[in-house]
């Protein structure tokens, strides 16, 4: 499903992603954990193909979005990107909602506009959508009204209502207050139940990390240093490294 | 200097169709200014260096030189080129085009001032450059821009005087010629002054409404 080898990804002269390789089966829920600055934001917007790695191989779904011209330059083949990016949907930290447009009008968008669906159908599929979050209610209100963990319902709806195959969460609670954190967890675990989609989540919740994941990647430097079941990395880490982090952080 | 308030009276009339002149030119003018404002932003964002850099090279060479000049340039030398137009298409045009200038740089801030996310927000929903840029991103540019977009069509309605330079009849060519037939210029330039201060006025509080207006809708 997700297929990735020696990615690196720089911005600028700083190196976030030197050589990452990754093989996700489909149906996966898989964390991914580490200090800041590891990379693992910059995976989520590669895998999202928001940017296009420097060198290395990325294949999304069978879909390969990138290649290689004659000078070495990454390039985009527009057709490509846009059926590997049909494949992945992607919830924000800050969760983008378009402030201009009502809840209902949020979620329609992109059925409408990308996959061409007619109105009622688009609306139909939305207030779906809009219901599996608790959110049918709100449909009219404009996201300046909702609460922050109803942004991220929304949010989470809309990407949704794109039927994709892989989910990218980055690290969607952290703008949170507290008390909302809970709820989101909850619905990310009905998500990832069915097992019918491929889940990447992005974390600092390492109880979410521990109970929900199939599997967790530890991130450090821009690398994946440990790569294995919750059970191991939390609790019989093979590298110091990891147990030094799952440490600090439990501590917190 | 008495001023004679009979006499401005008698000459009120014809400042209308000076007046009408003035509006018009105005209006003529913002409307180039809005659409070609918008074309020079879209060329200045295209991806090939070359369509991108003249269009840059001809904004900032339109904002760096005196609007007066260019009208002068429209009216007196392009006719040697063999393009011909009347004095009020050349004024209305110079002042489109010098404020397209203007109007491109205020476009570039309102869409520059949308946050990324957005952008990775409907590039994450599989949206296209141009839907993306439709739907998402110009919506909410517009009501950034407004207010700003104001300010111009206030500066450019108080710029129309330049406009009698190429021997366009609006209101200050008019109250010259007034003064020369009756040596009396008190009354035609207050006339002048008084008529550009309330349409000003006016157009300034519509501009208020209509931010009020793009407000409530954004909330």
């Amino acid at each position: 499903m997700i297929h990735l080898r020696g990615v690196r990804k720089s911005y600028g002269a700083l190196q976030v992603l030197r050589g990452v390789d990754l093989d996700v089966p489909h149906g996966q829920t898989v964390s991914v954990i580490g200090p800041s600055g590891s990379g693992k934001s910059t995976l989520l917007r590669l895998l999202m193909m928001l940017d296009a790695p420097d060198t290395g191989e990325l294949v999304i779904d069978g879909e390969r979005p990138w290649s290689t011209d004659d000078h070495g330059r990454v390039r985009a083949d527009a057709a490509q990107l846009r059926r590997a990016r049909a494949k992945v949907g992607m919830v924000f930290q800050h969760f983008n909602l378009f402030p201009h447009m009502s809840v209902l009008d949020n979620v329609m968008e992109a059925p409408l506009s990308v996959l061409g669906l007619r109105r009622p159908e688009a609306r139909d599929r939305a207030l779906e959508y809009l219901g599996q979050v608790g959110l049918a209610d709100k449909a009219q209100a404009m996201p300046g009204q909702l609460s922050g963990g109803q942004k991220q319902r929304v949010a989470i709806a809309r990407a949704l209502a794109m039927q994709p195959r892989i989910m990218l969460f980055d690290e969607v609670t952290s703008a949170l207050d507290p008390e909302l954190v809970g709820g989101i967890l909850a619905l990310l675990r009905g998500l990832a139940e069915p097992q019918d989609m491929t889940m990447l989540i992005v974390t600092h919740h390492m109880r979410f990390a521990e109970r929900c994941a199939d599997r967790v990647l530890f991130f450090d430097e821009g690398v994946i240093a440990e790569d294995g079941t919750p059970a191991e990395l939390f609790h019989d880490p093979r590298h110091e490294r990891t147990r030094r982090f799952v440490a600090a952080v439990a501590g917190e | 200097m008495i001023f004679d308030w009979a006499y401005a009276m008698d000459i009120l009339p014809r400042f209308v169709p000076a007046l009408w002149v003035t509006v018009q030119a105005t209006l003529a003018g913002m409307l180039i200014a809005l659409t070609l404002g918008m074309v020079l932003t879209l060329l200045r964002r295209c991806r090939l260096i070359w369509v991108r850099w003249p269009t840059t090279a001809l904004i900032e060479f339109v904002r760096s030189t005196p609007l007066l000049v260019q009208m002068y340039f429209m009216f007196y030398v392009l006719p040697e080129a063999g393009v011909r137009m009347s004095a009020f298409t050349a004024g209305a045009l110079a002042l489109g085009l010098h404020y397209a200038a203007y109007c491109a740089e205020v476009y570039r801030a309102g869409l520059e001032a949308v946050p990324r996310g957005q952008w990775d927000a409907a590039a994450a929903l599989n949206l296209g450059h141009w839907s993306t840029l439709r739907r998402i991103i110009v919506p909410q540019a517009v009501s950034r821009v407004v207010p700003a977009l104001g300010n111009y069509l206030v500066a450019m309605f108080k710029d129309t005087p330049l406009l009698s330079a190429i021997t366009v009849v609006e209101l200050l060519q008019l109250a010259k010629m007034i003064g020369a037939e009756s040596f009396r210029y008190v009354e035609a330039l207050t006339m002048v002054g008084v008529l550009f201060l309330i349409l000003s006025l006016g157009a300034a509080s519509l501009i208020r409404a209509l931010e009020r207006r793009m407000r409530v809708a954004h909330a």
